[in-house]
């Protein structure tokens, strides 16, 4: 019988395999593929995982559906302890976050993101919303899954950002190590054209989504990258995994943070 | 910091919102969708209270109705919009844009650390992150400072003593005892750090109710108390409301424009008072918010 994923389900499974068990993750606001992936890591390979849910800081939520504001209490359901908001930033600026995710409006080779503004501040030509706790929490927690969906715009992978609003592997200033930040900085980059690492604090393709081509991510890339040795397109997913998908998400908050034309890919599986 | 002693505190909002100053500093409880303080807000824009220095964490439509107001000067919040659901702040973003508005962005960690120091007495205190980004360009209140022990340098900030903080809580006394539901966000920092705290509450309740249900803000961090039913709307009040999505929606789409998000206050803020406000959005709206409890079902269709 013939069955179908959309790329925002396939994207969801590729975000959730950057989590491991039995380690503390936690996501921000505005991060609707990071939260459905999170809840997916949970019900399937890392049940262990401490999982401190978008801004109600609730600890291992089982909700029925993801609402589509992160501070909505739906997301507290089956949680029987909620951090208060000084132990969850505590925690992370301590070091004890094993992962988070964050987002970018630009993203630059090192994993530095913007979400302050394109153009010049003080009067940019958008500024954009901001960038909520990510200033210090990229300097202290272990690792960072980045991702974004608009790789395809040639605006997100950009060689500078505009504005470094989080930290990635390297700013003008100097590198992780030269700053005295103990976190490991960005490891995976998810985007809905492919996945980047990091080795030696540099974004490498790593792997392609199956309808992508490598001369496609060079299009849209505006920086160059070197191509891991091993590249392979994306694992394809269960049809159990993205059934999970679509039972986390019932509402589809996940595809808001796509285009129309890239909710328009599908797999067969 | 004073404390605030007076035994019943229960007033008018148009008297509370008196109590800040043009050119204060103006802390904003809850955050996002939830408990943001929209009476007071609307309060401030009709008593024309404006030139304020805002701050807070991640925050959305109060922020952007007084940017449409031209009632900020200073925005100093980690986080102004309306997440991948409705998008950017369309009157903050205009403001930040056009330079009417002078868009300090903060991180929630270092406005977290920064009321610490206040509440401490401390000249300042030092963050784990923000060295070499440009976050750290917007602030040249900032410093860096180095560890005696380690050798380890931070960057410092000073401390954040606002002038008010406007919080909203579902229930509280007459006396100002406060009763909210996690995630308190920053308003217990808020309440300490500043010199004073304006609250709305949905209902008024006798204080052993209050007690009963848990006390988050003590009454002596509180100035003034109005009862203000669904006072935060759009945003969410649980366990009382859920937040109004459609409501956001029509406000984000009418601020597409300057003309439109002046008509949204014309219609919502300045040509009513509360009591107009809520016959407005109407009592079967309103009931319908507060029915998210009845199944799994009935709170996702909230949000469909």
């Amino acid at each position: 019988m013939s069955y179908r994923a959309g790329l925002d389900e396939l994207f969801v499974v590729e975000l959730a395999r950057t989590i491991r068990d039995a380690e503390v993750v936690f996501h921000g606001f505005g991060s609707p593929c990071a939260t459905v992936a999170m809840h997916h890591a949970k019900r399937t390979h890392a049940p262990h995982a401490l999982l401190i849910e978008g801004a109600t800081y609730a600890v291992n939520p089982s909700p029925a559906f993801i609402a589509p504001s992160s501070n909505d209490h739906s997301l507290k359901r089956g949680s029987a302890y909620s951090m208060r908001f000084e132990e969850a930033f505590d925690m992370s600026v301590r070091g004890d976050m094993d992962l988070m995710f964050l987002s970018g409006i630009q993203i630059d080779p090192h994993g530095n993101t913007n979400v302050t503004a394109v153009g010049a501040m003080p009067n940019p030509k958008v500024k954009l919303g901001g960038g909520g706790g990510g200033c210090n929490m990229s300097a202290t927690i272990g690792r960072l899954t980045l991702w974004t969906t608009n790789h395809r715009s040639g605006r997100c992978l950009v060689e500078e950002c505009d504005f470094i609003t989080d930290i990635g592997h390297r700013t003008p200033e100097g590198t992780r190590s030269e700053l005295g930040y103990p976190g490991g900085g960005p490891d995976v980059l998810v985007t809905e054209m492919g996945v980047f690492d990091y080795p030696e604090g540099r974004a490498r393709l790593r792997r392609l989504f199956p309808d992508v081509t490598l001369e496609e991510v060079t299009a849209a890339t505006g920086f160059e990258f070197a191509v891991a040795p091993d590249l392979a397109p994306v694992q394809t997913p269960s049809r159990d995994q993205i059934d999970l998908v679509r039972a986390i998400d019932p509402l589809g908050v996940r595809r808001r943070e796509f285009r129309p034309a890239e909710l328009e890919r599908s797999f067969s599986l | 910091m004073a404390v605030h002693l007076a035994p019943d505190k229960l007033g008018e909002l148009e008297t509370a919102v008196a109590l800040v100053q043009p050119g204060s500093m103006v802390a904003l409880g809850g955050g996002l969708s939830a408990r943001l303080p929209m009476a007071l807000v609307r309060g401030l824009i009709r008593a024309g209270i404006g030139d304020l220095h805002v701050v807070g964490s991640a925050h959305s439509i109060d922020v952007d109705l007084l940017a449409a107001a031209g009632a900020i000067s200073v925005c100093e919040e980690s986080y102004v919009g309306y997440e991948q659901d409705h998008g950017l702040a369309p009157a903050f973003r205009r403001a930040a844009q056009e330079g009417s508005l002078e868009a300090r962005e903060s991180c929630c960690d270092t406005i977290l650390t920064q009321l610490r120091a206040a509440e401490m007495g401390l000249s300042f205190l030092p963050v784990h992150g923000v060295k070499g980004t440009d976050i750290e360009r917007l602030h040249p209140e900032y410093s860096r400072v180095t560890c005696p022990f380690t050798g380890h340098q931070y960057v410092a900030v000073p401390p954040l003593a606002p002038d008010a903080a406007l919080i909203h809580a579902p229930i509280g006394d007459r006396q100002g005892n406060l009763h909210i539901k996690q995630p308190y966000v920053l308003d217990e920092r808020f309440a300490v750090a500043s010199a004073m705290t304006i609250a709305t509450v949905d209902r008024i309740a006798p204080t052993d109710e209050v007690a009963a249900a848990g006390i988050v803000i003590p009454y002596y961090r509180v100035a003034a108390v109005v009862e203000s039913p669904f006072g935060a709307h759009p945003s969410s009040s649980y366990p009382g409301y859920s937040y109004d999505r459609a409501h956001l929606a029509s406000w984000v789409a009418a601020a597409r424009t300057h003309e439109g998000a002046q008509d949204y206050l014309d219609r919502y803020v300045t040509g009513v008072d509360e009591d107009g406000y809520r016959r407005l959005i109407g009592g079967d709206r309103l009931e319908h918010l507060t029915g998210y409890g009845a199944s799994d079902e009935a709170w996702m269709e909230l949000f469909r």
